[in-house]
């Protein structure tokens, strides 16, 4: 089923004199529970694709298409309570909140998603997903004494935790290495697979192909072909 | 979950430091006041000091008290039945110690009434400033101008003229050393409504005080210390808590991104303001009326509580505004900015 589709956009950013066409078109459909690569070239316009996709910033034209709605058409409270309850983000660096220890994180997302939740509730929750993400003996600690891959784990379960329809992820394991990547990517996997997330990621990465279901190709602001990828399944053990 | 709180409690030097600048320069503000408003009142306690009421001098004295002269059946016609009004004098002189030192002080003479010491002829009761000058009660002291002697009966508290310590002296001696007959102003507590007539111009309280030489022009470089003071400090608060929200940009912006409200951190902001410059204030309020207390006598300071809680008051508002002002740059503040900025 397709429930998130981009039609026709279109995005240019002028810089000074120069106006410069980024995106010159791009159609695109994400199906849901599936997995979905960006790749292509650095400065293929990959990042902003899929920060116009999330919400992030305006397309100068066409349509995001979600549930139905055009979310290029919507109004700032309206695309942040979209983003608040139903899209999740990660990114190259994990921008966790530098004041609050890892189970604060996993709440502030809670209550700014507006679940419905008691306190205990939450809490359960935040235990669930921690184990899930293998965090949970790190609850009481701050960003600032967690490693990058622990860092981008507990990134990733702020994602997830509020049971988002999308997953946005701009190069989720550029920042670690080889195998910590793996470990990232199988977790991706996984969990949205379980929770039956729908997920679009940005990735240079030719190794993490192999975790996707879709990959999309672009260059120079349009895309070059798209792909059944041979997403492996036995990494999950 | 309260975001402000927690920030507060993980970044505590921070906060400290943004306290510590709040209090430092809310307690500068408090002590200059308080030292402008002690010299103000050190120039002219005597009057100021007295409850609100009309003074009347002659109206071809030339708003002059010096130069008025109230005929007697006048003022006799005028004390008639005002409960504690008062005719009185003042004139600047010297007084002359056992050692012959002169020393300067205004001397004060009036008709019998609660607010003014009244003194026997031959007694003079002095400003307890002058204690701090070796006289004691008892001394003897002479005026060039005057044939008898002064023994000094006693002190009063806070008596002041012209920045000059107040002489309580008796009209007998007082006509003797001035050869006049007339006093130059009449004082009559309590009434709040002039009533001009048989040749009088009449004076508030406030009136009156401005047309003591000096006192005005004082008083208007005084209040300009202290407002300068005020707004260079509401300014202050306002770029620190600028500069604090700048630093929180990236924070700001992964906020917004994860779907929080712009109110949201408004309100962290805010709180976080009022908490911090509300402690700041308590101290440094608290720490200028304790030195309030415990001044030395020979240092003007006066500062009331009510002063306090005023400037208290306009900070809490300049800070406030300073903050909310600053805090603009946050409904600014794209999500994706801090995205693309990196790791903060
Ligand atoms: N806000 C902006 N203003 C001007 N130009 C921009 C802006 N954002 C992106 N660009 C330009 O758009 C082009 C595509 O950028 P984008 O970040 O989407 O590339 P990318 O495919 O993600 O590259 P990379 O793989 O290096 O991350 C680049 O040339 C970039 O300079
Ligand atoms: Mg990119």
């Amino acid at each position: 089923m397709e429930f998130f589709t981009v039609n026709d956009i279109k995005k240019a950013f002028t810089n000074g004199e120069v106006r410069e066409e980024i995106l010159k078109g791009i159609n695109i459909s994400l199906k849901k529970g599936e997995i979905t690569a960006l790749v292509g070239a650095s400065g293929s316009g990959k990042s902003t694709l899929l920060t116009i996709a999330a919400g992030l910033q305006p397309a100068s034209e066409g349509q995001i298409l979600f549930e139905g709605k055009n979310i290029n058409a919507m109004n700032q409270e309206q695309i942040r309570k979209i983003r608040a309850n139903k899209f999740g983000f990660v990114f190259q660096f994990a921008h966790l909140v530098p004041f609050l220890t890892v189970e604060e994180q996993l709440i502030l997302m809670l209550d700014v998603s507006e679940t419905k939740l008691t306190k205990q509730e939450q809490k359960r929750e935040v235990n669930r997903i921690l184990k899930l993400v293998g965090m949970d003996h790190r609850k009481k600690a701050y960003p600032s004494s967690l490693s990058g891959g622990e860092k981008q784990r507990v990134a990733f379960a702020r994602a997830i935790i509020h049971k988002p329809m999308v997953l946005f992820a701009d190069e989720p394991t550029a920042s670690l290495d080889s195998k910590k990547s793996k470990e990232m990517m199988t977790l991706i996997r996984e969990l949205t697979k379980t929770l039956n997330i729908t997920t679009l990621m940005v990735t240079h990465d030719e190794e993490m192909l192999s975790y996707v279901d879709h990959i999309i190709k672009m260059s120079d602001g349009l895309i070059l072909q798209t792909d059944e990828s041979t997403a492996v399944h036995q990494v999950i053990s | 979950m309260s975001l402000a709180w927690k920030e507060m409690k993980k970044n505590k030097i921070r906060f400290l430091i943004l306290g510590s600048i709040v209090f430092l320069i809310s307690l500068l503000t408090f002590m200059i006041s308080g030292l402008a408003n002690g010299l103000s009142h050190d120039n002219a306690a005597l009057i100021k000091d007295l409850p609100n009421g009309q003074f009347y001098m002659n109206e071809d004295a030339d708003e002059t008290y010096n130069l008025s002269r109230i005929d007697s059946n006048l003022q006799e016609k005028w004390l008639n039945g005002q409960e504690d009004a008062a005719a009185l004098s003042i004139q600047m002189g010297f007084l002359n110690d056992k050692n012959e030192k002169q020393q300067s002080v205004a001397f004060v003479t009036s008709t019998e009434s609660k607010w003014f010491e009244n003194v026997k002829p031959g007694e003079v009761v002095l400003d307890r400033s002058m204690e701090d000058k070796g006289i004691k009660a008892g001394d003897v002291l002479t005026n060039n101008q005057f044939s008898g002697e002064f023994v000094v009966k006693g002190f009063v508290d806070q008596k002041k003229f012209s920045h000059a310590p107040v002489a309580f002296i008796n009209i007998e001696n007082y006509k003797e050393m001035y050869r006049v007959e007339e006093m130059q102003l009449i004082y009559v507590p309590g009434q709040d409504k002039a009533q001009e007539a048989d040749g009088l111009q009449s004076f508030s309280k406030k009136q009156f005080l401005e047309t003591i030489p000096s006192y005005s022009a004082e008083q208007m470089s005084l209040n300009m210390i202290v407002w300068f003071l005020v707004v260079i400090s509401g300014m202050l608060f306002a770029i620190f808590f600028y500069m604090m929200n700048v630093q929180k940009i990236g924070l700001y912006g992964i906020l917004k991104a994860i779907g929080l409200k712009t109110s949201a951190l408004f309100k962290m902001m805010w709180t976080q303001m009022i908490f911090i410059t509300g402690i700041a204030l308590v101290l440094s309020a608290a720490l200028s009326q304790g030195f309030n207390m415990i001044a030395p006598d020979g240092m003007p300071f006066t500062l009331t509580l009510e002063t306090t809680i005023i400037l208290s008051m306009v900070f809490l508002i300049i800070g406030f505004i300073g903050a909310t002002l600053s805090g603009i740059q946050i409904k600014k503040i794209e999500p994706l900015q801090a995205i693309q900025q990196g790791e903060v």
